[in-house]
Order: C-alpha cells, then structure tokens, then sequence
C-alpha cells in the first residue's frame, strides 16, 4: 500500500521560534489519522504545510519533504492545482463575503466549471454532508457571514468538500458546533472516507477515539508517538505523556 | 478607541466648525492687509495659470494615484519581504510620505511661481506625485497587509490563483482604508494648491483683477473641498470595521 503523504524530518520556524522540530510520519490512503495534542504543539502548522498556505506568513522557513502520492508538495509547480487537491476546514471559520451559495460555488467555479446544474448539485451535496443544507436551503442567496458561528464552522467544512479533494484536513471543526451537530458531520466523515484521506486535528481526544483508525499525539512542536487509536487509547501506549494526556492528567 | 464611537463624529464637526470659520477670517483678512498698487504681472499670470492649470491637476492625479496603487500591491504581494529591493523601496517611501506636505508646498512655489512664465505639466506632475504617490502607497500598504492572513488562507485553499485573490478578496477588504487613503492625498494637494495660491497672491496688490473667480473664494473652495475630504477620509475609514465584521467573523 502507497502512502498518501510522507512526510519526513519537518521543520517550521516562525521567525526565531520553532514550530515544528522535524517531525517523520505517513498517512495511508483512505484513513483517517486523528492528530491531538495540547495548544501550540504544531498541529494547525503541520496542516497547512500540506496545503502549502503557511508560505503567506511572512518570516517563515520550511525544512523537510513532505509528499503527496510520492511526489514533492515543493516541486509541484501547479500550486494552485495542488491545493485544489486538498480541502482545509481551519477553527475560525472565516466566512468569504459571498452568499451561501457562492461560498461553496467559489472552488468549482474557480476550477473553471461553469454548467449551473452541475454547480447546484455540488452545492446541495456539499451543504447535506455538512448538515447544513436543512437549514439553509430556503436562503442560499443570503450572505454568509450572516449565519451563526456554528453554521459558518458547517459551511466552511461544505466549501472544503466542494472541490472533492483527495485529503481533507480538518482543524478542531468542532469547537463552534453543537454536539448532537458534531455527531452528524462525524458520521458523514466516516463514509467520506471512502472517497478520501482524511486527517483530523482534534482538541476532543474522545473524537480521535471514535473516529480516527490511527492516531499521532503531538507536543510542543514534537510527534510523540503515532500508532493504532486502540493502541494510544490503551492502558500502555508506548510513551507515557501520551497515557497521561489521553486521560486527562496532563500537565 | 472605537471610532464608531458618536462622540467622534460630533468632535470631528466641531473641528471642521472652527476650521471653517478660522479660514473665513483669514481669507477676508488678507486683502485689507495688501497695501499699495504696484501691479506685478508676472505674478498675476502666475495665478491665472495655476488656476488655469487646476483643472490639468485632475487627469494627472488619476493616473498618479493608479499608479500608486500598482506600486502598493506590486511591494505587497509580489515582491517578498525579506528582498533587498523590497526594503530599500519601503524606506524611501515611508521616509517620503512622512515629509510634511508644506514643504511640498513650498517646492510647489519654487517650480511653479518662480518661473512664472512657464508651468507645464511636466512640473505639475512632479509636485503632485511627490504629495500623492508616497502617502497613497503607504496607506494601501498598510491597508493590504491590515486584511487578515485568514482571509487569504482561506481563498488561496480553494484553489484561486494569485489574481483572483487580489481583485476579489485583498482589494475588496482593504478598499474602505485604500479610499481613505486616497481621499488624504487629494485633500493635501489641494490644501498644498491653496497654500501656493495664498503665497502668490500675497505679491499682487488687485487680488479680484487675477481672475474671473476670485482669489478668496478660490482658497476657500480649496481649503473646505481639502476639509471635507479629509473628514470623509475618516467616516470612510470607519467603515472598516463594520466591513469586517461582516467578512470575517
Ligand atoms: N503566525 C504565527 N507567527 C508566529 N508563531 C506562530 C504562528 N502560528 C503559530 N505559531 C507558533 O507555532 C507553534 C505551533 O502553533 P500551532 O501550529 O498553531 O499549534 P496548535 O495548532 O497545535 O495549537 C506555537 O508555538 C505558536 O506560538
Ligand atoms: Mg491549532
């Protein structure tokens, strides 16, 4: 079995200050990797390495290889085509001044797909594995950034979805969504998993428990320990720190 | 400090009161304080042609101003900041901007009233890119790199090219201060404009023989239109903070 990403002795620094200290590990086709880890341990960073959005900070160095079905996320010189590739759900939701529609019209449109029908189906699919299309079906022309904080968290993940990406990052998607919400999108990403990688930062560990088949726990800029979730979920994970943090004795 | 705040409208009708008023009394002031009548034509002329020369003031600024904008979003978004070109570029115009625009003024005279007998537009353009090009370009430097990273982030994930984001998301959220901008620059050429009218004036004894639309009424057009711009700079600049509460949240 291929790996989907590798990635191998990752880097970041932001200025001075080391974000990720050379961090080694692989994704597999059609898993979904759980990634936890306390706040500030690298994993927002980590995600947007493989879309390759980090490059907007300014001050930023990147060391390492991180690839995408075996070839250089670096040396692929359709940039814009390999972010296509991957769809990125971030905690904020940051709600692009369009309507709804629009918002998940955006990436097909910018793909160059132009036929209606075919866009209002992606629209429709998209908003229903996001469980948010009951909601909003009846004011699709409405803007946005007028839904709640919770909706807009459904209709980032629905844009995300929109450009049927190959590997879709999810960054603490959860935190702004209501639990029995949160319980709908974790079921449809179970299916979607059929259909793509998907990796998974979560601040709830119980949700990498439910739904992750592997999970990484991350600190400090560090991957402590990646194995089966049942393995990390065990009474003897390999490293004790991850023991204590899954159990909620950290710190 | 929250500039929505209604306090800050009334203070800045206040101010624009006063300011009024104060011009009122000095523009009348001035004619009373000219004695004698040793008509000095050149002078004259000189009037007559910068006011004949306003109206070329307005194509020039327009490209000026685009200009300056192109320049903004060439440093911002292409050119990396680490560059050396980037850097040497941003202090030149950081430290031009910050020259205050009397002293563009009193360049203005020196090539504009001085050599009474020809103002061309090559002069022009020289004063007005020196008042608007540096301060607009700063301005839209700081109003690009005010739109948040996310903003970007979030376009750029979908997949949109570089273009798309400018014109579509970075211009679009920047527009508010970008205007703002904009409105400053103008209103400090023409606050400069009725400064250069003031001093020239000063040297002609008949003030009301320059022209058909006489020197008071002129700077004082000048001076409030300079006013009005700058207090609509600001109300425009406000704004900025509904526009992104609406856009990113
Ligand atoms: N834009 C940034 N500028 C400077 N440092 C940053 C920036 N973003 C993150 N960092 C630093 O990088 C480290 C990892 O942050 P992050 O990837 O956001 O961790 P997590 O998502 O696990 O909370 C932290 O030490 C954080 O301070
Ligand atoms: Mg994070």
């Amino acid at each position: 079995m291929e790996n989907k990403i590798e990635i191998s002795d990752l880097k970041v620094f932001y200025g001075d200050v080391q974000a990720l200290n050379g961090i080694s590990l692989n994704v597999y086709p059609n898993e979904i990797l759980g990634i936890i880890g306390p706040a500030q341990s690298g994993k927002t960073t980590l995600l947007k390495v493989i879309n390759r959005t980090l490059e907007f900070n300014q001050d930023i160095s990147v060391e390492g290889t991180v690839k995408l079905d075996g070839e250089d996320i670096n040396s692929i010189s359709d940039v814009y085509g390999l972010r296509r590739r991957i769809g990125m759900v971030l905690p904020l939701p940051v709600g692009l001044p369009l309507s709804i529609y629009d918002n998940v019209a955006f990436a097909p449109r910018t793909a160059g797909l132009r036929n209606k029908a075919e866009i209002d189906e992606i629209v429709e699919r998209c908003l229903q594995q996001a469980a948010l299309w009951d909601e909003v079906k009846d004011r699709l022309d409405s803007l946005g950034t007028k839904l709640s904080g919770g909706q807009q968290q459904r209709l980032t993940i629905a844009r995300a979805l929109s450009h049927q990406p190959e590997v879709l990052c999810l960054d603490e998607f959860s935190i702004a969504v209501d639990p029995i919400t949160t319980m709908r999108i974790e079921d449809v990403l179970k299916t979607l998993k059929n259909d793509m990688t998907i990796l998974l930062v979560t601040n709830l560990v119980q949700q990498a428990k439910r739904l992750a088949n592997r999970t990484a726990f991350m600190l400090n800029g560090d991957l402590i320990e990646i194995d089966e979730t049942d393995v990390i979920f065990s009474d003897n994970p390999t490293q004790q720190s991850t023991y204590d943090y899954v159990n909620g004795n950290f710190g | 400090m929250n500039r929505s705040d209604p306090i800050f409208h009334i203070i800045a009708l206040i101010i624009l009161v006063l300011v009024f008023f104060l011009i009122w009394n000095f523009t009348n002031l001035i004619p009373d304080a000219k004695g004698g009548n040793t008509a000095d034509r050149a002078v004259q002329d000189t009037l007559s042609i910068i006011y004949g020369h306003l109206y070329k003031m307005i194509p020039i600024c327009c490209v000026v101003i685009l200009l300056s904008l192109a320049v903004a979003f060439f440093l911002e978004e292409w050119l990396p900041h680490k560059s050396l070109q980037y850097r040497i570029i941003e202090r030149i115009i950081a430290i031009l901007a910050s020259i205050p625009s009397l002293i563009y003024g009193l360049l203005g005279i020196y090539l504009l009233v001085v050599p009474a007998d020809k103002v061309s537009y090559y002069q022009l353009t020289i004063i007005v890119s020196l008042l608007v090009m540096p301060y607009t370009i700063q301005s839209t430097q700081k109003a690009i790199q005010g739109v948040d990273i996310s903003v970007r982030e979030a376009v750029y994930a979908l997949g949109a090219n570089r273009w798309k984001v400018i014109t579509g998301h970075v211009f679009p959220h920047a527009f508010p201060m970008i205007s703002g901008g904009i409105l400053t620059a103008i209103s400090r050429v023409l606050a400069t404009a009725a400064l250069i009218i003031v001093v020239c004036d000063w040297k002609i004894p008949e003030s009301n023989s320059t022209s058909s639309f006489g020197f008071s009424s002129s700077v004082v057009v000048l001076l409030l239109s300079a006013l009005s711009l700058s207090v609509l700079s600001s109300l425009v600049a406000k704004n900025v903070n509904h526009i992104n509460l609406n856009g990113i949240v």
